[in-house]
């Protein structure tokens, strides 16, 4: 019992110094003491369900497996209801535990204390949000994913958890009660669900904030041969930051949350946390659609705009090099086949291509479209495939020899110069020949044309008759030194339409 | 602090054991201790609001998971607060000393999610109600008997768990077109391998919370 009375007192610290010594314990005790773990493996789970497993019904491309997870945010509505109820559950323990009165009377002030315990709630989520995100990455980039991973959007992630931390432990703090947790986690749960009806459908203004949101920001050319802007991801940030810091700050406006000059802190924190937010929607409502993104003139650095550079990797098709991005190597032996029997078709004519080379495809105020034209300029003519902006192999359960359709259509539109989504009768009966002559039974091509995108008019609705394929079938029976020919003395007169399907032979 | 009164307390509520009074006290005090109240309370609020949303057709664009989102997360709201109403307070120690606690409490599960569905199929009016009557039938029974099984497992307090991530699995599921029975609320109102998957789930969480009861809060170990 003497012992420990003559045992030498150590040196106090300084106050300063103390004072975020005692906070880092407390925080420390929370860590040790706090919920969320429970629920990580819940969490998993989910994420695993929801967020992995459908991923892996696209081609192995970073932004197309990460679409669902990130682009619309599932990984957030897979933890986020989750952990505003868990921190609901932590924000009202003292309440609940009939501490409150014994709580305000400590050393610390109420609002340092609750701090504590949210920052230890929020550590927990947010560092369960990265190591099981963290995972999922690793699991893709075990599997060789091509492109670039979405950081940015890793980052909003982590930032959102955060914000449903301190939503849900304000919701518990200010109405403890043991059904805080599940009205907070279905609260946040439907405040997911009517974020992505607004996110599925808004292309534009503040509904860009929301972490569902997809349309115009995460579109394949990202991460291939665009940089990812950090534009709306910055905004983001500041906007879900700020409903963090505002929540966190409510709780420091009570009566009983500490001293005067504490409770102004915490009004500062709040108005800081309100700024934030309206700043972020302010920029938000500036946002304007580019071609690699989402662009906000305030927070937009150029340089991002600039595309990734590489070195193209070819195969011959024939006489005609194919040359694409090496991030699609593994396409470059399929696309190289599904365009040879269409080069074949058109070799010698007038504009046939010399050279066939990928470019970067370009974004869309929606969640992006496949099926975007491929066009043929230059002098020799070069045509320029976007690649990333087509429906790839394996995507949604396309077939290699659909792919292969699919470019032939898109290559011979550009040809005839149909791929503006319009053109004559005359020109749809020479398209629909030469898809013959490339392999595409006429039977077939209505469905082809259809799949192929949304500027591919058919030759005719209800399958391949009517005069359109009459015409076709007519020039795909001549002999092909006579069908050759006359292409050859028609073509520029077809491609500006001023061909009627009566003039074709 | 006295002792006094203590003699006779027990022979009090021995005699009274079997008569009226006395259960209607003990089903009083159980509620109270159950906040079952406030529960009927919460469920009377979510179905207003699910018959809001039914009456100015709120919907979610989409397929037919994002159509269902409202109804099912209300569905699966009032099998959360049905699950978070069944700990008490008092622990191993009204384990011990109430031999009807069993009863009152597959009692109150059972009434809570009648009332459940009652203020849901209420709600809305034929037509409106995905599924009508028997699919909140169905889906709340479901729903509420996960519920049950991870308050009997977890602990009462985060019983709301198992509806919140079924809710998710159910999404994920109907987006994809998935008809396994298990996904119950995907399956037509009068689908029997719905019904039925829906009834096991209803009977083993109702089994748990009758025969282990609801892990309350510890004091000296485990979360919050």
């Amino acid at each position: 019992m003497t012992a420990a009375v003559t045992a030498p007192a150590r040196p106090g610290l300084p106050h300063a110094a103390a004072a975020p010594l005692t906070f880092a314990r407390l925080v420390r005790i929370e860590l040790r003491r706090n919920a969320v773990p429970w629920v990580v493996p819940v969490m998993a789970a989910l994420l695993w369900f929801d967020s992995y497993r459908p991923s892996t019904a696209v081609p192995a491309f970073w932004m197309l497996r990460t679409f669902w997870n990130m682009g619309q945010g599932h990984t957030i509505i897979d933890t986020g209801p989750l952990v505003a109820g868990v921190a609901a559950w932590m924000g009202s323990r003292d309440a609940r535990r009939g501490m409150a009165d014994l709580a305000a009377a400590a050393a610390r002030p109420r609002w340092t204390a609750q701090l504590a315990t949210w920052a230890a709630t929020a550590a927990w989520a947010v560092g369960a949000y990265l190591a099981l995100t963290g995972a999922l990455f690793a699991v893709y980039a075990a599997q060789g994913l091509r492109g670039t991973p979405p950081w940015w959007w890793l980052a909003t992630g982590a930032v959102a958890v955060a914000a449903f931390s301190a939503a849900g432990f304000a919701v518990g703090a200010l109405f403890p009660s043991r059904f805080a947790a599940p009205l907070a986690a279905f609260g946040a749960f439907l405040a997911m669900g009517t974020s992505s009806q607004a996110g599925f459908s808004a292309t534009s203004g503040w509904a860009l904030l929301l972490p569902t949101n997809a349309n115009g920001n995460y579109q394949v050319p990202t991460g291939i041969d665009y940089h990812y802007l950090p534009d709306l991801p910055i905004a983001r940030l500041m906007f879900l930051g700020g409903i963090a810091v505002a929540a966190v700050g409510l709780l420091g406006l009570r009566e009983r949350a500490g001293g005067q000059r504490l409770r102004a802190a915490a009004a500062a924190v709040t108005l800081a946390g309100v700024a934030a937010t309206a700043t972020a929607v302010g920029l938000a409502t500036t946002a304007r659609q580019a071609a690699d993104g989402i662009v906000i003139p305030a927070l937009h650095d150029a340089a991002s705009d600039r595309p990734l550079s590489y070195t193209p990797s070819c195969q011959r098709a024939g006489d005609v090099p194919v040359c694409l991005n090496p991030v699609f190597g593994s396409l470059l032996a399929g696309v190289t086949a599904g365009l040879r029997p269409a080069l074949a078709a058109v070799a010698g004519l007038p504009g046939a291509p010399a050279r066939v080379t990928e470019v970067a495809g370009t974004y869309t105020a929606n969640e992006g479209s496949s099926g975007q034209a491929m066009t043929i300029s230059g002098r020799p003519p070069v045509l320029r495939l976007p690649l990333d902006a087509e429906t790839l192999p394996g995507s949604f359960g396309q077939t290699p020899a659909e792919f292969a359709g699919q470019l032939q259509v898109l290559f011979l539109e550009a040809f005839t110069g149909t791929s503006s989504g319009s053109g004559s009768p005359a020109q749809h009966a020479v398209l629909a020949a030469l898809l013959q002559q490339a392999g595409q039974p006429f039977g077939a091509q209505p469905a082809l044309l259809a799949m192929a995108g949304p500027g591919a008019p058919g030759p005719g609705p209800g399958g391949a008759a009517g005069p359109v394929y009459a015409a076709a079938r007519r020039l795909a029976a001549l002999p092909a030194a006579t069908r050759h020919a006359w292409l050859a003395g028609h073509l520029a007169a077809l491609r500006s339409g001023a061909i009627t399907l009566g003039q074709l032979p | 602090m006295t002792a006094a009164g203590l003699d006779s307390s027990p022979r009090k509520v021995s005699a009274a054991g079997g008569s009226a009074p006395a259960a209607m006290r003990l089903t009083r005090l159980y509620a109270a201790s159950r906040r079952i109240p406030v529960a009927l309370g919460l469920l009377a609020a979510v179905g207003a609001l699910l018959a809001v949303a039914l009456d100015q057709h709120w919907a979610i664009a989409g397929g037919p998971a994002a159509q269902r989102v409202i109804p099912l997360s209300a569905e699966a709201c009032a099998a959360a607060v049905i699950a978070v109403s069944c700990h008490g307070p008092f622990g191993e120690a009204e384990r011990a000393t109430g031999r009807w606690l069993p009863w009152l409490q597959l009692a109150a599960a059972v009434a809570l999610t009648a009332a459940a569905f009652g203020v849901l199929a209420a709600a809305g009016p034929a037509g409106l109600l995905p599924g009508g009557a028997w699919a909140v039938l169905r889906n709340v029974a479901g729903m509420s008997g996960l519920g049950l099984l991870c308050a009997s497992g977890l602990g009462g307090p985060f019983g709301w768990v198992g509806p919140a991530a079924y809710l998710v699995i159910s999404e994920a599921g109907l987006a994809a077109g998935w008809s396994t029975p298990w996904l119950w609320a995907g399956r037509p109102p009068h689908d029997l391998g719905g019904a039925v998957c829906a009834g096991v789930a209803c009977a083993a969480g109702l089994a748990a919370i009758t025969l282990t009861g609801a892990r309350g809060p510890s004091r000296s170990a485990g979360p919050g």
